[in-house]
């Protein structure tokens, strides 16, 4: 049997394993455009980002050891590690709200750029794949200070995005509610 | 000891058998107007089935008349295959526009390359070249089928039970032509018969999947389900999202930098 041969059996082996992973009714329900804004407005716990990082830094907790009290310094670190644990997975559960509106966004929308959603669906996997290693790199007790900064500034893009996409989404709508504001006419308004 | 043609007809006719119990059920249950591509499907199997019964019967099973018949029937039926996929696509992804443009753009392109690959990488001999040319097709099917399942599932989109087991129906039937079209070219001494009674199995084992989401209660989505806003909600809704990514970005791009941790 040739290689283009047994690569067609490979490619057969990994559209079924795709179709087994991709057939499965979803988990989770998806959100309505509504649920989408309710779960935005909610209260997020942002504003202890600093006070997480800072409880991190091994030079925080430096005296205890210097004060011969060991025992209470491991108990200290492991206490605010799972405390990083329980912010990341905040962390998550807001960059999937960010992206279930994304889809949301894009179900309703009249057109979508190819390259954005490509955009959109890459920084989805990083993000996922920075979150696992943020996750072992905390439980190995290493500094995460570089991975926090990655995933902020991902969301922090794909916040922007959507902005970007419900400013184009309400413009359209506008020009349809008022066909006068299309541009030419204003154009024509102005002279 | 049973002969092996005789195992190949028994399935053929068992195979006919449940087409038209299939058929039944798709006329039964009015499916025929939310799948009239599925059912002409369904349909010309069948007549495949007696076209191909009656050739044989008449001229024999390796006369060139049957040859003809029977691949001239398979054409239709890989056309009638590709329609019935088809409309699955439209029915998934056709009520959301920017979806659906972006997903057609993509799933064309990918079936471009796939055939390509699949006609001109290969160098099978000759008298092969009708397998190649079918085992392309049911590779673009297969292909054309889990992209569009990917689509669905990353844009949280509806799926009626019925289109996703005749999506997997559809997928697994071409994988299983693809696999045995390639094994029959692959070996030093193929044997038509088996690799043809391989095929029969598996469109037999698909249509029980298909006959059993048929038979269950077939659910319809509701218009409402499918997210439609006026323009004006349109604006609303973008202008309530706006005010809070902004807020949303502006507490990110204050704490989410290292900088600012150290504070």
């Amino acid at each position: 049997m040739t290689l283009p041969l047994v690569l067609f059996l490979v490619f057969v082996l990994v559209i079924v394993l795709l179709l087994a992973w991709a057939a499965r009714p979803p988990a989770i329900s998806p959100l309505t455009p509504e649920q989408a804004l309710e779960a935005l407005s909610e209260e997020r716990h942002y504003s202890r980002l600093p006070q997480i990082l800072q409880s991190l830094r091994e030079d925080d907790t430096e005296f205890m050891r210097e004060r011969g009290h060991c025992a209470l310094l491991r108990r200290l670190r492991a206490e605010r590690k799972r405390i990083a644990l329980r912010y990341l997975d905040d962390l998550e559960g807001e960059f999937r709200i960010l992206l279930e509106c994304s889809r949301i966004l894009a179900t309703l929308a009249p057109e979508l750029g190819a390259k954005t959603e490509f955009d959109r669906f890459l920084q989805n996997l990083w993000f996922s794949w920075n979150c696992r290693y943020l996750r072992w790199r905390l439980r190995a007790g290493w500094e995460p200070w570089d991975v926090f900064g990655v995933l902020s500034d991902m969301a922090g893009t794909l916040t922007l995005q959507l902005e970007a996409a419900t400013a184009r989404l309400g413009e359209r709508a506008l020009l349809v509610t008022h066909p006068g504001l299309r541009p030419h006419d204003r154009s024509r308004d102005s002279q | 000891m049973v002969e092996p043609w005789t195992i190949r007809n028994l399935a053929w006719a068992l195979t006919t058998c449940l087409e038209v119990v299939l058929l039944c059920y798709l006329l039964g249950r009015n499916l025929f107007r939310r799948h009239p591509a599925f059912c002409f499907y369904i349909f010309a199997t069948l007549l495949q089935s007696v076209s191909g019964a009656w050739a044989s019967h008449h001229w024999g099973g390796q006369s060139m008349e049957f040859f003809n018949i029977a691949w001239g029937t398979q054409l239709v039926i890989i056309c009638a295959r590709w329609f019935a996929v088809i409309e699955i696509a439209r029915r998934v992804l056709a009520s959301h526009s920017g979806v659906w443009k972006l997903a057609s753009t993509i799933l064309f392109v990918l079936c471009l390359v796939i055939l390509s690959y699949s006609v001109v990488i290969p160098r099978t001999r000759w008298y092969l070249s009708i397998l190649s040319a079918d085992r392309a097709v049911e590779f673009c099917i297969a292909a054309f089928i889990v992209a569009l399942l990917l689509f669905a599932r990353y844009y949280r989109l509806e799926m009626t039970h019925l289109e996703r087991q005749l999506s997997i129906g559809f997928c697994l039937y071409s994988c299983s032509w693809v696999v045995s079209n390639t094994l029959y070219q692959g070996s030093a001494h193929p044997s038509g018969m088996w690799w043809e009674f391989f095929e029969i199995l598996a469109f037999f084992a698909t249509l029980v999947l298909w006959i059993n989401a048929v038979r269950s209660p077939v659910q319809i989505p509701l218009p409402a389900t499918i997210p439609r806003l006026s323009a004006e909600r349109y604006a609303e809704v973008s202008q309530q999202l706006n005010e809070r990514l902004n807020s949303l970005n502006e507490r990110l791009n204050q704490l989410f930098r290292r900088g600012d941790a150290r504070l």
